[in-house]
This record gives structure tokens, C-alpha cells and sequence, in this order.
């Protein structure tokens, strides 16, 4: 009977040591909000809660060179902050060695919302993204192993992993989820667009007039509040021949699907030039030349583009000025997504 | 502190009740009868091509032991990725508190939810390269060499099977039948797993039509077909 106690009380001991160093990992909660009139997330927060911790070392990820294999690329020498994320004036991206992307790099603003990712819709969750361009060889051509070998290297990172998820252990889950905590923050809901819509401020005249064309001609697949439905179409885009990206074709293997792309958010349209997904248009003239004239209908080009898209050059000048109302200068100047230690993203970040 | 110390009381009371057996799995990859040998050796499957094999890896999950009476014992969080290149993987330890059992049933590949619910850590992790990245989803099975009949550059034999979506899923059921009432009381078993299946089984494939598959889709649903039947429990 002595010995069965003993272990009781072992057993209580052990039971009453794992709560207390639980109970002493207490990272600083950070919450997610939910813009008014906006839907509920699709990232599920449960299963990442987001802490002060998870996103600064989520950013001091996505600003770290030590991801790439010769510490030449971050994520943000792509993904760049006054270009709320997309690469700034290139139509397609640099990756290691002179290699080039063969997709244009899309904005990163409101992914809490996406369900799919990538132009093609290839990648069904937010953490598993980081993946893509780590290992990519014309991206930043590293391997999972090695870079948490280099995190481990690392006092400070190690240091980070245990503030924000209770020990030092960094694996892939933890890598992807941090840098989750990140990019999930990218919230883009503050264009004059949203305080017209919130009654804090109005329109001027050729942009009202330009969002009552955009309701007419457009907002069918660039849908409020996103400016995407998330849909995949054929807006009449035609094959580069040296690229030949059939888009979503290639994911679902459906003929149907060819050259069907994510309708991009045309949230901060007027600094992700260039546009389309190999960055064929380099201005926004250039796309609504397309819709106008350019484009080419095939069978399986949406149906609401069977006659193209007719626009005058006056109505172009209306749709321009409201198309600038979605920039969100509070986005793209936001301190908390700088580089660690930085108000804005310094030039050597895009030297690319 | 009480409530703790009842829980434990009666934590370690039910153990005591449901005494559990530790039942053990080796896994022994074959060719036909001769034992795998990664690079070194030269295998003729049925159709005359020979081919080598550098590379041999599955994941093995979803394990459930049925007794006599239909009762499922199931260990539905285990993953386990076989690998010929690392020996420990290839023996599994199970703890079960089935006393006879009669067959065991187990899943090729990874479930859609763990395709589906971002990044996995242990045999999940996505470092471990079973994994495609383009396409988000677990490759479930592995078969890699080289092979004469073979017209892709460098002759590579390389078959990359997964999919779990509708009309692309390549999740396969098996079930292995161990006995009558067999005591699970330091029961080992000894599963072979011949590779010779991959080529010939409810599909011909041969290495000179397709000797690549790196996406899910009906190919690597007829490799899949085939090899699970490639297992059986060596007497
Ligand atoms: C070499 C340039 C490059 C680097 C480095 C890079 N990306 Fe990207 N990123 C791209 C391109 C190009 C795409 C579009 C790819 C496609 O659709 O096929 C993209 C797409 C994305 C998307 C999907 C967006 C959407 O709307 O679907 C996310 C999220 C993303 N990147 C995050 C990251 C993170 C996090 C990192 C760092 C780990 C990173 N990227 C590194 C170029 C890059
Ligand atoms: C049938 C759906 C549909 C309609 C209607 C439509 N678009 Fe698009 N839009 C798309 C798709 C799909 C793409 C991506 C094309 C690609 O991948 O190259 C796109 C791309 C764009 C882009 C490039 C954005 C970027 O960041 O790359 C702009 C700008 C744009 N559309 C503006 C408009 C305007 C303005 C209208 C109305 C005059 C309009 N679209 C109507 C589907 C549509």
C-alpha cells in the first residue's frame, strides 16, 4: 500500500510540474479583426493563435535572406511592402542565380480570406505556401533541412521559436505557421474606397462614375469587398508560348479549365504593375486594352466576356480614378509590416 | 490537487483493467522473392524489363486489428512512412488492448484532412519529401530507379503516386487476414511488400509506356490499384 501511494503521489508531482511550465508560456495574444461588413476568415485561427511573439518572428522570417541558399533572397525581395506586396515594376520575380519566376508575383493583402493559392490555385492552405518558394530552384532553391539547420544556428532564432511556441524545437509546422502569423496580418481594408463605403469620406465625380461602370462591367468576377471572388476564369487571355501556363489546367487536369486563372484582388491595383499572371500588362491601359479589343474568346472564356468588354477612353479615364480610390496608403506605409527595426522597407531590400 | 490525484487514481485503475499488448510490425520490401537491395541490384518484372531501385517509401496510417467479433481496434492518428533507406522505419509498434485478432487493415497514403489542414509535423512533415508542393498533397507512395525499357532521360523509372480528391483519389484500403483468434501476446508480424505488384496486378504497366508518374490522375490510380495488392504476411 506504502509503494501505491508513493507512485500516487510521483505521478501527482509529475502531473502538477508539466502545468506549471505550461502555465509559465504566456505569449502576448494578438487579435485578428475582422473588418465591418466583411465575411469570417477561412484561416482558421485555432489551430495558429496569433501572438505578438508568432508575428515578429513570423516577420523576421519573411525579412531573412537565410532562407534562400545562398542568402540572397527573402520572401520580401518578392514580396515587397509599397507594392502592398507584389514585386514592385517587375513582370516576372528574381530568384536565385538569375533565375526568373514564371508567373507574375501576385499582392499579398487579405489572405485570411483566400482559400486557394497561387495563380493556378494549386496550394489549398496559407501555411503550406512558404514551402513552394523555399524549395523552388527559381526561387530561393533551399531545402526544409537545411534551413532549419541555419534557424538552429541561430541564439536569437531559437530564442524567438521558444517565445512564441513555449520551447526551442523549430521544425517545418512551427517555420510555416510563424511565417502565417505574418502574412495573415496583411490586411488591406482602409482605401478611400472603404471610407467612402464606411461614409467617412466621398467620392470625387469621375470616380463615382468610374464605380458605376466598374459595377456594370466588372464586378461580376472582381467582387466586393475583395475585388476577387476567388474564382478561377478565362478572362481571354492568350498562351505565351514560352511559358505555356494553361493555369488552372494544370491542378484539376480538366480541359475546361485551360487558361483559367485566380481572379486577382484589384485591392492597391495602381502599384502592383505589372498585371496579369506572367505580368504581360504593364500598365493599366494595357489591360483595358485587353478587355476592349485584345482579348480572345475561345470556348471556354466566361461567358460574360463572349462580346469582350466595350469601354470608351472616357470611360477608361472614369474607371482609372476609381480604380485609384482602392490604394491604401495606410497598408503600404504600415510600420508593423516593415523589415525588424526598420519604419519602412530600407532600398537594399529590393536590389532585385 | 485532489481532483488531479483522483484522475490519476483512476487512470491507472482502468489500465490495469484493459491490460494492453505490445504487438510488433516488420515490414520486409521484396522483389518477387529476393529481398530489396537499393542500387545494387538488377529486377526483371514480368513483362522482361529489368529495372533497379534506389528509392522505396510509403506511408502506412489509419492501422485497425478486427477480432472474431467484427470489434475494430483502431489507431487512427498513427502515420507511419515506410522507407527502404532506413531501417528502423520498417518496424512499427503498436499498443492494443485486443487480446485475438483475426486480420489487420491498414490505409496506403495520408487521409484527405491531413492533405488539407496545413503543415504536419513527425512522419508528416513535408521534409521528408513526400510531398508535392505545386499541388498541395502527399505523395503516398514512392518507387524510384532506373530500367533499360525505360525512354525518359537518364532511364528513369520514377513513380510518384498520391491524389486524394474526387476522381483522383488514390487512397487504398488493405486487408491482411493473420488467423484465427490470434493471441496478440508479443505477436510480431512479418508483411512483405513485393514491388513485382507494382507492374502487374489488376493493370499491366509497363516501364516502356509510362515509366514516370508525378501527379495523381488515372495513372497513379492504376499504380495504386496495383500495389495494394502487393502486401501479404509471410508465414
Ligand atoms: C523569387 C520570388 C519569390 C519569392 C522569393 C517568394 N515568392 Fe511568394 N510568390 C511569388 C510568385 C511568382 C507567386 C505566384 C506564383 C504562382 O501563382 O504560381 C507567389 C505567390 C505567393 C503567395 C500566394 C498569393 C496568392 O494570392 O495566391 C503567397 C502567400 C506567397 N507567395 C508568400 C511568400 C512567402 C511567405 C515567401 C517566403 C517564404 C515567398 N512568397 C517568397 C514570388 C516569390
Ligand atoms: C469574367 C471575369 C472577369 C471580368 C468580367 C473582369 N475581369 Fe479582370 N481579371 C479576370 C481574370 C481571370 C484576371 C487574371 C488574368 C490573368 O491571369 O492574366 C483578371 C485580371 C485583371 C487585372 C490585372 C490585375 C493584376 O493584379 O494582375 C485588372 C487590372 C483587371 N482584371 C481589371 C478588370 C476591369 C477593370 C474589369 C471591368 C472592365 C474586369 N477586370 C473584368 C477576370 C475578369
Amino acid at each position: 500500500m506504502k509503494i501505491f501511494s508513493t507512485i500516487f503521489i510521483l505521478i501527482v508531482l509529475i502531473f502538477s510540474g508539466i502545468a506549471w511550465t505550461n502555465n509559465s508560456f504566456k505569449p502576448t495574444p494578438l487579435q485578428f479583426i475582422v473588418p465591418k461588413g466583411w465575411p469570417q476568415t477561412v484561416y482558421d485561427f485555432k489551430n495558429n493563435s496569433l501572438t505578438k511573439e508568432g508575428f515578429e518572428l513570423g516577420r523576421k522570417l519573411f525579412y531573412d535572406e537565410r532562407l534562400s541558399k545562398d542568402s540572397t533572397i527573402s520572401c520580401a525581395s518578392c514580396h515587397q511592402q509599397f507594392a502592398a506586396f507584389a514585386t514592385y515594376d517587375h513582370n516576372l520575380s528574381h530568384g536565385i542565380n538569375n533565375s526568373l519566376t514564371t508567373r507574375n508575383a501576385p499582392a499579398l493583402q487579405n489572405l485570411a480570406w483566400q482559400k486557394d493559392f497561387m495563380w493556378d490555385g494549386g496550394i489549398n492552405h496559407l501555411d503550406m505556401q512558404p514551402i513552394t518558394p523555399i524549395t523552388a530552384d527559381n526561387e530561393m532553391g533551399e531545402t526544409l533541412q537545411s534551413v532549419i539547420v541555419k534557424l538552429n544556428r541561430s541564439k536569437e532564432y531559437k530564442a524567438m521559436f521558444k517565445a512564441a511556441f513555449g520551447d526551442e524545437t523549430i521544425n517545418t509546422q512551427r517555420l510555416t505557421k510563424a511565417i502565417s502569423q505574418y502574412v495573415v496580418l496583411l490586411v488591406s481594408s482602409n482605401s478611400k474606397y472603404d471610407k467612402v463605403m464606411r461614409g467617412e469620406a466621398a467620392f470625387i465625380l469621375p470616380e463615382q462614375l468610374g464605380y458605376d461602370i466598374f459595377k456594370q462591367k466588372c464586378i461580376s468576377c472582381h467582387k466586393e469587398p475583395f475585388f476577387t471572388d476567388f474564382s478561377f476564369r478565362n478572362n481571354g487571355i492568350t498562351t505565351d508560348t514560352t511559358l505555356n501556363d494553361f493555369g488552372r489546367m494544370k491542378i484539376t487536369r480538366d480541359k475546361n479549365d485551360s487558361l483559367k486563372f485566380k481572379i486577382p484582388s484589384l485591392r492597391n491595383v495602381a502599384v502592383t504593375a505589372p498585371y496579369g499572371h506572367d505580368g504581360r500588362f504593364f500598365s493599366l491601359m494595357n489591360v483595358f486594352d485587353h478587355y476592349r479589343k485584345n482579348m480572345k474568346v475561345i470556348s471556354n472564356t466566361d461567358s460574360l466576356l463572349q462580346h469582350k468588354i466595350p469601354l470608351s477612353n472616357f470611360e477608361i479615364g472614369q474607371l482609372t480614378a476609381f480604380l485609384y480610390t482602392l490604394t491604401d496608403s495606410s497598408f503600404l506605409s504600415n510600420k508593423m509590416f516593415a523589415p525588424p527595426g526598420y519604419d519602412i522597407t530600407p532600398n537594399f531590400i529590393h536590389n532585385h | 490537487m485532489k481532483k488531479l490525484f483522483f484522475t490519476s487514481c483512476f487512470l491507472l485503475f482502468l489500465s490495469s483493467l484493459q491490460a494492453q499488448q505490445k504487438i510488433t510490425l516488420h515490414f520486409h520490401n521484396k522483389v518477387g522473392d529476393k529481398d530489396l537491395q537499393l542500387f545494387t541490384e538488377t529486377y526483371t518484372n514480368k513483362f522482361g524489363e529489368s529495372f533497379t531501385v534506389n528509392r522505396f517509401k510509403y506511408y502506412i496510417s489509419k492501422i485497425i486489428l478486427i477480432d472474431s467479433d467484427s470489434k475494430y481496434y483502431a489507431f487512427p492518428s498513427d502515420y507511419f512512412l515506410i522507407d527502404e533507406a532506413d531501417s528502423l522505419s520498417k518496424t512499427i509498434t503498436l499498443t492494443t488492448a485486443a487480446k485475438k485478432i483475426n486480420d489487420i487493415q491498414f490505409l496506403i497514403g495520408i487521409d484527405s484532412i491531413k492533405n488539407v489542414s496545413g503543415v504536419q509535423t513527425g512522419a508528416l512533415d513535408p521534409m521528408k519529401g513526400m510531398f508535392w508542393t505545386w499541388n498541395t498533397g502527399y505523395v503516398f507512395a514512392k518507387l524510384e530507379g532506373q530500367s533499360d525499357a525505360s525512354h525518359a532521360p537518364q532511364h528513369l523509372l520514377s513513380y510518384h503516386v498520391g491524389g486524394f480528391k474526387q476522381n483522383e483519389n488514390a487512397l487504398r484500403f488493405v486487408r491482411l487476414n493473420i488467423g484465427q483468434n490470434v493471441s496478440t501476446k508479443n505477436l510480431i508480424l512479418n508483411i512483405n511488400a513485393d514491388i513485382l505488384k507494382w507492374f502487374d496486378n489488376t493493370s499491366t504497366i509497363k516501364i516502356a509506356n509510362q515509366s514516370v508518374c508525378h501527379q495523381p490522375g488515372n495513372f497513379a490510380m492504376q499504380l495504386a490499384d496495383n500495389y495494394a495488392g502487393m502486401f501479404s504476411i509471410q508465414q
